[in-house]
C-alpha cells in the first residue's frame, strides 16, 4: 500500500472489533442512570454507546471517532420540545374545542393539515440527524456534513410520501428510493459528495409479494372457511376444536409470512440503497440478505423478551454490529485529497428525531 | 525537563496522520517534528475522548479532526496534566457513579412528588375567570347538546343553590345517553340525561351534584390537567411506554384520592342541606350490582380504575345518615318532574352525534 494512498478491498473494508462483555458494562450503567435521572442521562447513555461503537468500527486502516456530546443531544431535544411538541399540543387543545362547539369540519381539516405539517417535520428531522451524525463522525481527523439544512428537503420527502401512498400504494418503492437519493445527494464526507442511484425497478418484484400476499391469505381465510363450515352447521353444536385450532394457526402464521415477505422487501431496498451509494472514489456495498434480517431481527425480540425488555439494551449494539459486518467498500482514496470538510458543522443534535420518538436505524 | 514522547497526530484539515515528539511544558506542550512544529497548546484545552487498543487519546476544544493518540503509552509527567479520562460524563466522574446515583434517585423523587402535589396548591391559585376561559376554549357550549325543557333548569338550580354551590359554579343537563356526570375546568358541571332517567329520587341527583361540586370548589380538574401535563414533562426523558404507564399510575393513585375526598365534601354538603344521604347510597348500590362481578378480584382491580368501587361509596353514604335528623326531599314532585322532562321536553336539545 502506497504512502498516502488507501485501497478498499472486498475482504474488510469495514470491520467491527467490538465485544459484547467489554460493552455490557456501558449497556448496564447508561440503564442505571437513565432511570435514576428519569430519562435525561438517555442522552449522554447515546453519545456513550456510540463513542464505543465508533471507536470499534475500523474502515480500511483507521478507526472512526465519535465526537458528539450528550449536552448537545439534550439542547437539540428541548429545542425541539419547545418550539414544536408545545404548539402542537396546544393547537391540538384548540381543535378539542372547536369540535366539542359542533364545528367538526373545521376541525377535522385542522387536524389533516397538522398530520401534513408532521409529516414535512419527519423529513426535516430525518434529514438533519443524518447531517449531524455525518458532523461529528471522524475518519482520519476527517468529517461529513451537509451544506442544506433540510427544509427543502421536507418537503421533497412531504409530497413523495403521499404520492407514493396514491395509486393504493403501489408507488411507495418509487418513493421511499427517491427520497433516499435525495437526501444522500445531499451529504458528503470530507471533499467528496455522496451520490445515491437507487432504483425503484429492481424492488417492485419483492413489493409486490408484499402487497399481494395478504390479499392471498385472505382469500384463504374463505377458501378455508367455506371448506369447513358446512360441517359445523349443526345447530346448537360449538365449532370444532381443530376449526379453532386451525384458525390460529392460520392467524399466527398470516403475521409470520407477512412479517418474512416485508422483511424480505426491506433487505433488498438496503442493498439496492447502499449497493448504489458511492463517495468520490468509493462504492459501497451491503451483503445482508433476507435469512440475515431475519435473524436479527428474531434474535432483537428473544432478547428483548426473554430478558423481561433489559436486554433491549443491547439491541442498538447489535444493530450497529449487524450493519458494519454487511456493509463493504471498493476503490482507491488518496489521502492527499482528502480535505477537511468545508460544511458548517450544526451545533446541536439530532432533537426533532427525538421529539418525534422516530427510531434511529 | 520532561522527555518528550511520540504520538500519532491528525490536524483535523488534511488525513494524513503525522507522528511528532510532543515536547511537554508546565501548562503547555507543542509537536515537534523534523520539519517543524505546531504550538504550543494548552493542556487544559486537550479533551479526553475513546482510547484506542488502550492508547490514551486526546481531542482539542474548537478544532474539530484534530487530536492526539498517545501510541507509545502515557508518561507519568504528561498523565498528571492532562485532563481525566471521561467515562460517564463530566459531573457523574466527579463525584463517582454510586454517590450520583443515589443523589439522582433523590432528586427523581423529589421531582416526581413536585410534579404530583404541587397541581392542587398551583390551581387554587389560578383566578376562577381564568379557568373559565381556558374551559370555553376547550369545551365550549358542548356543541348545543345542553337540555333545556321548561322549568328543569330551575329546578336543577335550587339543589345547586341548596348545596350552597359559589357563584361560578353552573349546573347543566346535557343529551347523552351514559349514566354519569362530570365537572369540566371553569367550574361547570354537566349531567347527563340518562343519570336523570336511571335516579329514583331528586335526592339520588343531589348527591352526585354535591359530589361533582366538591370536586369544583377543589379544582381537581384543572390540577388534573396541570399534573397531567407536569408529569408528561418531567418523564418525557424516559421515552415511550415507560413513561405512560408512570404517569398513568402516579395520576391514578391521586385521581382516586380526589375522588374520596370529593365524596366527603359531598357527605358534608348533603348534611348542611338536610338532604338524606341514603338515597345517594342506594344509587351506588345499584350501579354496584350493575358492575360486574369480580368477587375478590374486583377489590384489587378497583384500585386500577379511577373511581372507587360503587359498593364502597354506598357505605359511605349509608353510614353518615344521622338518626332522628329531619331531612326534607331535595326538590318537590313538580320540579322533579320538570328537572327528569329537561331534555324530553326540549325539542332544540341536539343527541349525541358525531359528525366526522
Amino acid at each position: 500500500m502506497a504512502m498516502g494512498q488507501e485501497t478498499a478491498t472486498d475482504n474488510g473494508a469495514f470491520a467491527f472489533t467490538g465485544d459484547w462483555r467489554e460493552y455490557a458494562p456501558i449497556a448496564f450503567t447508561n440503564l442505571l442512570l437513565s432511570i435514576v435521572t428519569l430519562g435525561i442521562y438517555s442522552f449522554w447513555a447515546r453519545t456513550r454507546t456510540r463513542r464505543y461503537l465508533w471507536s470499534h468500527t475500523r474502515f480500511i486502516d483507521e478507526r472512526l471517532e465519535w465526537t458528539g456530546t450528550g449536552k448537545e443531544l439534550l439542547i437539540g431535544y428541548i429545542m425541539a420540545f419547545c418550539l414544536i411538541v408545545v404548539p402542537l399540543g396546544l393547537i391540538n387543545l384548540i381543535v378539542q374545542g372547536v369540535v366539542m362547539r359542533g364545528h367538526a369540519g373545521l376541525g377535522g381539516l385542522i387536524l389533516v393539515l397538522l398530520y401534513f405539517f408532521i409529516l414535512y417535520l419527519t423529513g426535516v428531522a430525518i434529514f438533519r440527524a443524518i447531517r449531524y451524525r455525518l458532523s461529528r463522525t471522524f475518519w482520519h481527523g476527517i468529517r461529513g456534513g451537509s451544506d442544506e439544512q433540510g427544509l427543502t428537503y421536507g418537503f421533497n420527502s412531504l409530497w413523495r410520501s403521499l404520492v407514493g401512498a396514491l395509486v393504493l400504494g403501489l408507488m411507495v418503492p418509487w418513493s421511499m428510493t427517491t427520497r433516499w437519493n435525495l437526501r444522500w445527494d445531499a451529504m458528503s464526507f470530507g471533499p467528496h459528495h455522496f451520490q445515491a442511484n437507487a432504483r425503484w425497478g429492481p424492488l417492485m418484484g419483492r413489493y409486490l409479494l408484499v402487497y399481494l400476499i395478504p390479499i392471498i391469505l385472505f382469500v384463504g381465510i374463505f377458501a378455508f372457511g367455506a371448506f369447513f363450515a358446512p360441517r359445523s352447521m349443526v345447530p346448537g353444536a360449538s365449532p370444532p376444536v381443530a376449526l379453532v385450532i386451525g384458525f390460529m394457526i392460520f392467524i399466527f402464521g398470516f403475521y409470520i409470512v407477512l412479517g418474512v415477505v416485508a422483511i424480505s422487501y426491506y433487505a433488498a431496498y438496503y442493498r439496492e440503497a447502499i449497493g448504489t451509494l458511492s463517495l468520490g472514489p468509493i462504492e459501497f456495498g451491503f451483503t445482508a440478505r433476507t435469512v440475515d434480517w431475519f435473524k436479527l431481527v428474531l434474535g432483537n425480540l428473544a432478547l428483548t423478551f426473554l430478558t423481561f425488555g433489559v436486554g433491549y439494551i443491547f439491541v442498538a449494539y447489535r444493530n450497529w454490529a449487524f450493519f458494519i459486518r454487511h456493509l463493504e467498500a471498493y476503490g482507491e482514496l488518496h489521502l492527499d485529497a482528502l480535505t477537511q470538510s468545508a460544511t458548517r458543522a450544526p451545533g446541536q443534535g439530532e432533537g426533532l428525531l427525538d421529539a418525534f420518538d422516530i427510531g434511529a436505524f | 525537563v520532561i522527555p518528550g514522547v511520540r504520538v500519532g497526530h491528525y490536524d483535523g484539515v488534511s488525513a494524513i496522520e503525522r507522528f511528532p515528539m510532543l515536547m511537554a511544558g508546565d501548562a503547555t506542550f507543542m509537536l515537534v517534528e523534523s520539519d517543524g512544529q505546531e504550538g504550543p497548546f494548552a493542556f487544559a484545552d486537550l479533551e479526553s475522548r475513546e482510547p484506542i487498543r488502550g492508547a490514551p487519546v486526546f481531542g482539542l476544544k474548537k478544532r474539530p479532526g484534530w487530536r492526539i493518540v498517545f501510541v507509545e503509552g502515557l508518561p507519568v509527567a504528561v498523565a498528571a496534566r492532562v485532563p481525566r479520562a471521561k467515562q460517564y460524563g463530566g459531573l457523574i466522574d466527579r463525584i463517582g457513579l454510586w454517590p450520583a446515583t443515589l443523589g439522582f434517585a433523590a432528586l427523581a423523587a423529589l421531582v416526581l412528588f413536585a410534579a404530583v402535589q404541587l397541581p392542587t396548591v398551583v390551581a387554587r391559585l389560578v383566578p376562577t375567570g381564568v379557568e373559565r376561559r381556558m374551559g370555553d376554549l376547550m369545551i365550549g357550549d358542548f356543541g348545543g347538546r345542553v337540555c333545556n325543557g321548561p322549568g328543569g333548569q330551575a329546578a336543577l338550580d335550587a339543589i345547586a343553590h341548596r348545596l350552597g354551590a359559589p357563584d361560578y359554579v353552573e349546573v347543566h343537563v346535557v343529551k347523552i345517553p351514559v349514566v354519569n356526570a362530570v365537572t369540566l375546568p371553569g367550574g361547570k358541571i354537566l349531567l347527563f340525561d340518562k343519570l336523570l332517567q336511571q335516579a329514583n329520587s331528586p335526592d339520588e341527583v343531589a348527591g352526585v351534584m354535591a359530589h361533582e361540586l366538591g370536586h369544583a370548589k377543589h379544582r381537581d380538574v384543572l390540577a388534573g390537567l396541570l399534573r397531567q401535563f407536569g408529569l408528561s414533562v418531567v418523564l418525557g426523558g424516559l421515552g415511550g411506554n415507560v413513561g405512560g404507564y408512570t404517569n398513568a399510575a402516579l395520576s391514578i393513585t391521586y385521581t382516586r384520592a380526589a375522588e374520596a375526598s370529593a365524596d366527603g365534601y359531598a357527605i358534608d354538603d348533603l348534611k348542611d342541606a338536610h338532604i338524606s344521604p341514603a338515597a345517594t347510597a342506594s344509587f351506588f348500590t345499584r350501579l354496584a350490582k350493575m358492575e360486574p362481578q369480580f368477587g375478590r378480584a374486583g377489590t384489587e382491580l378497583s384500585y386500577l380504575s379511577t373511581h372507587p368501587m360503587s359498593s364502597d361509596r354506598a357505605r359511605r353514604f349509608t353510614t353518615s345518615v344521622v338518626k332522628g335528623e329531619t331531612y326534607t326531599p331535595a326538590l318537590d314532585p313538580a320540579q322533579w318532574q320538570a328537572l327528569r322532562g329537561i331534555c324530553a321536553n326540549d325539542p332544540k336539545a341536539k343527541g349525541l352525534q358525531f359528525e366526522f
